[in-house]
Parts: C-alpha cells; sequence; structure tokens
C-alpha cells in the first residue's frame, strides 16, 4: 500500500518535470515563459520557508526578508564590486544565509508569538535600510541596468527568454532536491523531534539552538539564490518586495500548499502565480486582484486549514493502515501536549 | 407544579472526539436531596459532569433540570437555568484577586440582584477568603483555592451544585472543614451531586451514593445500607485481584 | 549638553509618540491576552477610523461635526471588529495551529482592507482637521493644541479601559476568559460574546487613534502600517500580556524614539530601536516588565 503510494508521487513528479522541460517547445510566448520563470522562483522561496516554518516549526515571519536580502546583495555586487551576474545569484544566497545567521541569535532564544514579532519585525527593519540608505540602494527608486545574464557570449535575453526558463527550472530542481536531502537526512529529523515534541528531543541530546541556527542559514540560501535570480533576471531591484502583498502571497502559498510538506508549496506556488495573473488580467480586476487573493486565502484556510495538500494526505491516510492512523493520532496528541504546554 | 426530582439523567453517552467513556449512564438527584458520585479515577465522573453541564454534548440520553431538558444547551445556558458545576482543582483565574472573582462569579441577570446577600454568605461560610479578598487567585494556597471555588459557584445562585473532587490533595483537617461548610450549603435547601474519591467523605455527607465502573453506573448505595469494602476493593482492583 | 529647550521639545514629541503607541499597542495587547492572537489588521484599522472620520466631516464641512465623525468612525469600527472576528478569528478557535491560521488572515484582512480604502478613497492625499486648533505653550516651547491634546486624552482613554477591564461585569469577564476561559464557561460567561467585545474595543482603539494622528500625518492606506511594527516591539517589551506592562513600554519606546531621531536620525531610529529590543531580548527573554512562565 505505502509503497504504491510513493509510487505514484514519484510517477506525479516525474510527469511534473518532464512538462516542465518540454514546456518552453510549446510555450513559445515571452509573457507566458515569464509567468513560468516568476512560478519557479516563487516556488524556491515557498518551499524553503517551508523547511523552516513547517520542519523545523520556528515561526519565521521574516523570510521574505532573506528573498530581498539576496535580490539586493546581488544587485549591489554587480553595480559596486562588478560581480558576473553569475557570482552575483550566488552571492546573494551567501548575503542571505548571513541575514538568517543573524536573525537566529534572538530566535534560537524567543518561542511562539515572539519570534513572529522579531522575524517580522527583521523585514521591516531591511526594508528601512534599504530606504534610508539611497545613495548606495536607490531608496525607493530601487536599482536598474543591473546586467543581463550570459554564458559563452550567448545572451539570455534573446530567443523569448528560452535560457531563462531553464536557468529558473534548474534552480528549483536543485533548491527542491537540497530540501528533501535536507528533511530526509538526521538533520532534518530532529528538526521534526524538536518540533514535534521539543522537551523530550532535548532530553535527547538534540542541541535546539544550534539546529533552529543551521535551519535558518540553510533555508536562507536557495531563498536568497532565488532572490538573485530575481534580480539578475528582471534587471531591476526595488524595495517592494518587502512590502505585506509579496511577503502575504508567499506566505499563502507555504499555507495553501501545505506546511511540512516541501512539494505543496512548490505546487501552490505554480498555481498561484498564475491565478492572480489571471484575475489581474480580467477588465477592471486588475486593482481588486490583491482583495479577491486576500479573500481567496481566508476561504482555502477555513476549509483546509493544513493546506490543499491535506486532501491529498487525507486520502493517502484513510488507504494508509490502521496502526500507523493510531500513530498519526497519537502523534497529534503529542503536538497537542507540546502546544497547549508553550500558550 | 414543583417537580420532586431536581436533576434527572437517562441513558447518556458522551466522551471526547471519537470515541465514549459513557456507557448509557442513567442517574437521579431529588429536590432536597445530597447524591455522591464514586468510582475510580477515568471511568466517567467527571465526563459525566461536563456531560450534565454542557462542557460537551451528550451523544444519546436526555438530562432534566427541574423538569426542562438541558441535554445539548451551552454551559451558559445550564448556569443560567442555577445548575453550577463546580470543576476539579479550578484554577480559576490566576491573575483576579479574590474579591473580583466573587464578584464577577455573579455574572448571570439571575445572580446579580443576590449578589450582596450570596456574597456575606460566602465570607461567612469561609472567613479565610475574607482575609485574602485582595490576594490574586494564583497565589492561593490548595484549600483556599478549593473554598474559593466552591464560593464562585455559590455566586452563581445555584438552585443546584455539582462538586467535582472538592477535597482533592487537601489534608485531612482542611477535609472536615469543608464536610461542614458543604453540610451548611446543603442545610440551605441546595440539592448537591459530590463527585468523590474519599469514600468516607463521601458516605459523611450523601444520601445516596452511585458506584461508578466504566463509564455505568453498576450500583447504587442508599444511607444506611452496608457498603462492602471488598466490592470497593474490587471495583478499584478489579475481580482477578480480589 | 543639551539645552533645556531642545530637552522639553523631545520630551513633548516623545510623549505624544509615547501617547499614539499606548493606545495602540493596548488594543492588540488586550486580544491577544484574551484571544490569544495576534491581529496584523490593528494597524489598517487605525487607517480605516481615521478615513471614516474624514467622509463624514467632510460631507458635514463643518468642525462641528468633528465630535460626531468620531463617533460614527468609532461606530462603524466596532461593527467592523465584530464582523472580522466572526469570520477570521472564531472559526480558528481551539485549533492547534491557531496563532499561525490566524496571523495569516488578519493578514489577508489587511491587505483587503488596505487595497479597499485605496480604491474606495481613491489616491489623493487627505488631512482631518485637528480637533482642537491653535497653539499650545508647554515647558517653554510651543507645540499644536492637536499634540497636546493628544498627550492629555491618551491617559484619560487608557485610565477608561483600565477602569473598564478591572470594575465592570463586562470587563471582569473579558480578563476572565482570557485567563481561564474552561473556568469562566462555568460560571456562565459567554466566551464568544467577550473575544466580539474584545475585538471591537480594540478596532475602536485603533480607530480612534488614527483619528489622532490623522491630523498630524497625512492618510494614507499604510498609516497604521509603521504605528503596528512599533506596536509589536512595544508589546514585546512590555512583556506580553499585562496592560501596564504594554503603556508603560509605550511610552518608554516614544520617549526614546524621540531621543534616537534627534541624536541617529530619522531613518535610522527604527534600526536602532530593534536593535535595542534584540538586546533587550537577550537579556531578558520574557520582556522588560514580563514574568518568566513555565
Amino acid at each position: 500500500m505505502i509503497r504504491s503510494l510513493s509510487g505514484n508521487r514519484a510517477f506525479v513528479l516525474g510527469a511534473a518535470l518532464v512538462i516542465a522541460v518540454l514546456m518552453p517547445f510549446v510555450v513559445q510566448d515571452t509573457y507566458w515563459r515569464h509567468l513560468f520563470i516568476i512560478a519557479f522562483i516563487y516556488a524556491m522561496v515557498a518551499s524553503n520557508w517551508d523547511l523552516s516554518l513547517g520542519y523545523a516549526g520556528i515561526f519565521n515571519f521574516g523570510h521574505v526578508a532573506f528573498f530581498g536580502v539576496g535580490v539586493y546583495a546581488a544587485a549591489l555586487s554587480t553595480k559596486f564590486l562588478g560581480a558576473d551576474p553569475w557570482i552575483a545569484i550566488f552571492l546573494g544566497g551567501v548575503a542571505a544565509s548571513l541575514a538568517g545567521a543573524l536573525v537566529a541569535l534572538p530566535v534560537i532564544r524567543l518561542k511562539g508569538i515572539y519570534v513572529v514579532l522579531v522575524t517580522f519585525a527583521f523585514g521591516q527593519l531591511v526594508l528601512q535600510l534599504v530606504l534610508s540608505q539611497s545613495e548606495i540602494t536607490g531608496g525607493t527608486q530601487g536599482i536598474v541596468r543591473i546586467p543581463a545574464l550570459e554564458a559563452f557570449g550567448y545572451n539570455f535575453l534573446r530567443d523569448f527568454k528560452f535560457g531563462y526558463y531553464y536557468v529558473a527550472l534548474g534552480l528549483l530542481v536543485i533548491s527542491t532536491i537540497f530540501l528533501r536531502f535536507v528533511v530526509r537526512s538526521d538533520f532534518g529529523m530532529s528538526l521534526r523531534a524538536l518540533r514535534d515534541n521539543e522537551e523530550y528531543a532535548v532530553a535527547r541530546g538534540i542541541p535546539t539552538g544550534l539546529q533552529r541556527l543551521k535551519v535558518l542559514v540553510v533555508s536562507a540560501f536557495f531563498t536568497g539564490v532565488a532572490g538573485g535570480f530575481f534580480a539578475i533576471y528582471l534587471r531591476v531591484a526595488s524595495p517592494e518586495i518587502f512590502g505585506f502583498p509579496v511577503q502575504s502571497l508567499v506566505l499563502s502559498m507555504v499555507l495553501v500548499g501545505g506546511t511540512g510538506t516541501i512539494y505543496g508549496p512548490i505546487a501552490a506556488a505554480v498555481i498561484l502565480t498564475f491565478a492572480s495573473e489571471m484575475l489581474g488580467s480580467i477588465e477592471g480586476l486588475d486593482e481588486g486582484r490583491v482583495m479577491l487573493i486576500a479573500v481567496a486565502m481566508i476561504i482555502v484556510l477555513l476549509f483546509f486549514p493544513n493546506g490543499l495538500a491535506s486532501i491529498w494526505r487525507r486520502r493517502a491516510q484513510r488507504a494508509a493502515l490502521a496502526d500507523s492512523a493510531d500513530k498519526a493520532v497519537a502523534e497529534t496528541r503529542l503536538i497537542e501536549n507540546s502546544a497547549g504546554a508553550s500558550r | 407544579m414543583t417537580p420532586d426530582l431536581a436533576l434527572e439523567v437517562s441513558g447518556v453517552r458522551a466522551g471526547y472526539d471519537s470515541y465514549d467513556v459513557l456507557m448509557g449512564v442513567s442517574l437521579k438527584v431529588g429536590i432536597n436531596e445530597r447524591v455522591g458520585l464514586f468510582g475510580p479515577n477515568g471511568h466517567g465522573k467527571t465526563t459525566l459532569l461536563n456531560a450534565i453541564s454542557g462542557v460537551i454534548k451528550p451523544r444519546v440520553g436526555n438530562v432534566r433540570f427541574m423538569g426542562d431538558e438541558i441535554a445539548g444547551k451551552s454551559p451558559q445556558a445550564v448556569v443560567d437555568r442555577g445548575l453550577i458545576h463546580v470543576p476539579q482543582a479550578n484554577l480559576l483565574f490566576p491573575q483576579m484577586e479574590v474579591m473580583e472573582t466573587l464578584e464577577l462569579a455573579a455574572f448571570c441577570k439571575r445572580a446579580k440582584p443576590e449578589k450582596s446577600a450570596n456574597l456575606d454568605k460566602v465570607l461567612q461560610l469561609f472567613p479565610r477568603l475574607k482575609e485574602r479578598r485582595r490576594q490574586q487567585c494564583k497565589t492561593l494556597s490548595g484549600g483556599e483555592r478549593q473554598m474559593l471555588s466552591i464560593g464562585v459557584g455559590l455566586m452563581c445562585a445555584p438552585k443546584m451544585l455539582m462538586l467535582d473532587e472538592p477535597t482533592l490533595g487537601l489534608s485531612p483537617k482542611l477535609k472536615d472543614e469543608l464536610a461542614v461548610a458543604i453540610g451548611e450549603i446543603s442545610q440551605t435547601g441546595i440539592p448537591l451531586l459530590l463527585v468523590e474519591q474519599d469514600i468516607s467523605f463521601v458516605l459523611s455527607l450523601a444520601d445516596r451514593m452511585y458506584l461508578v465502573d466504566h463509564g455505568e453506573i453498576t450500583r447504587e448505595v442508599s444511607k444506611g445500607q452496608d457498603v462492602d469494602h471488598e466490592q470497593i476493593m474490587q471495583m478499584y482492583f478489579g475481580e482477578e485481584h480480589a | 549638553m543639551m539645552s533645556l529647550d531642545a530637552f522639553s521639545a523631545l520630551l513633548v514629541s516623545g510623549l505624544v509618540l509615547g501617547s499614539i503607541y499606548a493606545m495602540m499597542a493596548s488594543g492588540l495587547s488586550l486580544v491577544w491576552t484574551t484571544l490569544g492572537i495576534f491581529n496584523f489588521a490593528h494597524g489598517v484599522f487605525m487607517a480605516l477610523g481615521a478615513y471614516v472620520a474624514w467622509t463624514v466631516s467632510d460631507a458635514a464641512g463643518l468642525n462641528l461635526w468633528l465630535g460626531f465623525a468620531i463617533a460614527m468612525s468609532v461606530a462603524f469600527m466596532a461593527g467592523l471588529g465584530i464582523l472580522i472576528e466572526r469570520t477570521v478569528v472564531r472559526p480558528f478557535y481551539g485549533q492547534r495551529d491557531m496563532l499561525l491560521i490566524t496571523v495569516m488572515t488578519t493578514l489577508a484582512v489587511m491587505m483587503f482592507l488596505e487595497k479597499g480604502i485605496q480604491m474606495l478613497w481613491g489616491p489623493r492625499l487627505k488631512q482631518l482637521r485637528p480637533i482642537v486648533e491653535g497653539k499650545v505653550s508647554l515647558l517653554g516651547i510651543t507645540i499644536s493644541a492637536q499634540e497636546a491634546f493628544i498627550i492629555v486624552i491618551a491617559p484619560l482613554v487608557l485610565a477608561a479601559l483600565w477602569a473598564f477591564l478591572r470594575w465592570t461585569s463586562t470587563g471582569r469577564g473579558i480578563r476572565a476568559v482570557g485567563q481561564n476561559p474552561d473556568a469562566a464557561k462555568l460560571i456562565g460567561i459567554n466566551a464568544s460574546a467577550m473575544f466580539a467585545v474584545t475585538f471591537a474595543l480594540s478596532a475602536v482603539l485603533a480607530g480612534f487613534t488614527g483619528i489622532l494622528l490623522g491630523s498630524l500625518r497625512l492618510l494614507t492606506p499604510g498609516l497604521g502600517a509603521e504605528p503596528l511594527i512599533k506596536a509589536f516591539i512595544i508589546v514585546i517589551f512590555g512583556g506580553m500580556g499585562s496592560l501596564a506592562g504594554t503603556i508603560g513600554a509605550a511610552y518608554i519606546i516614544g520617549l526614546v524614539e524621540a531621543f534616537l531621531i534627534t541624536t541617529v536620525g530619522f531613518y535610522w531610529a527604527p534600526s536602532a530601536l530593534f536593535i535595542i529590543l534584540i538586546a533587550v531580548l537577550l537579556v531578558r527573554p520574557e520582556g522588560l516588565f514580563g514574568r518568566r512562565v513555565a
């Protein structure tokens, strides 16, 4: 039973990858390819966010700030250091990881709502910094004319973003493989143990603070890479990425997709990017799109509080053996107990 | 017409999530009666009180209070009718002062006009609370907290009281004091349903007693009737060990 | 050395900030202690209250109507608070991810209202007329009467809130539900009704704060965004939960911010404040006035 389910999943994943690889041959239009590229970038951010939020259970609300740090790090390094755009993308990841370590300092000592507030305030702080240092960051204007990607004399702007599409897809695939690897490693197991029953995990010798620090640094890396790529691809860095709309959109991808699933947020990122764009293209809805997304977010949370992925999981659970269902009940109890204790 | 029964529970099944704790419980409390409910931990006594007071909804069965059906009603509606549940090991409101808590407890419309009279009654019954009136609930000792908890029940202007293990964790001396106070309360004509683990405490107070075992009422014992200690041991430790 | 005038100016601007923050943060903290959620829409409530008051007073066109405008706005905010509690908070009450989900839903409400305000009232800049006009001399410096009004009215509003929670039956009920909802139910307190009242009260406080701020600053849909971040910091500083701690922290932060603005400048002040916050949390994870909870 279990095998057939995971076999099922492998099939779905393989099919999705094949479709994604072949897509540019079907979709020749720049606009549609652009949407896919943006969706892949958001998918990286959302799935990496899921690592710290869903797997490690850190109520981290500053993840979009890591993305923004990546954007600005890449933009600034091309502008002031004359870095090659490929290097700049990588530097975006490095800078975001450093930011992750910085945020971890207070976060590892705090719990629950304190973590929400500190990480949230961190994002606002970065925004303030960007706005105040306008000689360097361009303030509200942002940074423009960032150099485009090039490899062996091929400019990626050519051929209707054909090249960019594959770079985005490639980064997403690497990031996802990396996330799956992290989640299945001993490290990933210890994160889940900490999330589900901190006292027990600590008693078993799992160092809470160190694991939280690591997960924030790790989950920030590909987020920053996504940010770096975003800057290089769009050739601008603008402070809007720190705003509530982006924050809420990506967060809704994580929660709608289902926390602690990795694939859920990726799927939700693709769906929501297109849904949001479709809504925007309807006559007269352009302005109200944000409002519609907000309503949709609430409706999804009302009916699927564990994310849309829970529909799939619920079906899988029903099929699962009775004893594993019992295990799930026992596990939820544990979680409930620990949640109750933390309030 | 005044009903002769204060409380009548018939065939109640109730529990949490997907499993039942109560397997069809029926009991009666007369209009001037003190009834004990005795049985081992985890056999459904507290669940029964929760099902009566509306904290959980019975899946099947009827609960009639003073002739009215109250099964499935909200706790607020049950309190409004005067059936007051004093829960086990109640922590009350940690950051509220004793006097505030008592005044607050006269929250329902019915209790408000009787507030000052009831307050006098409570302070007379438990003078200790008067000494502690400016202290926050969380600073009270176990015995004081239990007194306050019962006092809070009295402030709701009860027509009947259900007390869940009022002696839990108390010293023998405090238990005696509390027994006297509870006795005095029932002298004023308030019927009682008393859940207890301390058999002598129940016997000293109750007119009648039900034994609860595995979510069912297995026996009814009236005052004067001999209580078979053997049987009680059996309930606790099972037949094979008796 | 700082001159006496500069010091008074600093003190006054710190008090104005502190008053605004105290009214804002106390609503946030009230909802947190009672419902156990953090309302991210609290900032946009502030903007909405100011916009509604602007519409009412603008339509009437008379200063005399300002009181009416405030009343209308307050009533509107109360209704909205109840509506929002019913729709996006109550359905999740008791769920294990409630804190996280309600952060999401209230963020969604924020997005919705902010965009809604922008579409409804348009991009043209607006400002509310001050409730009191003219200038006042205070501590040797001259400030606008509106600022003086804010400094005076905030303690009154907060004292009224405190008295309500402390002395009235409903106020005590709200505290009881926050401290022990199960025990509160068993004495006949309707927890849902208390939640609704709490949310409405908090929305009214935010709306009223918005009206006060709306005559000092220009109205934008994001009027409350920056005060909301400050309110977060304040609630953490105050140790999450006690109203007195929150109010004390609000005035401290207001004064510290005024000091930072004159020393490190307007742009660096928020960053400096944040660094101070982190430093405090590293030493006292339970906040400045908080008690350590197990």
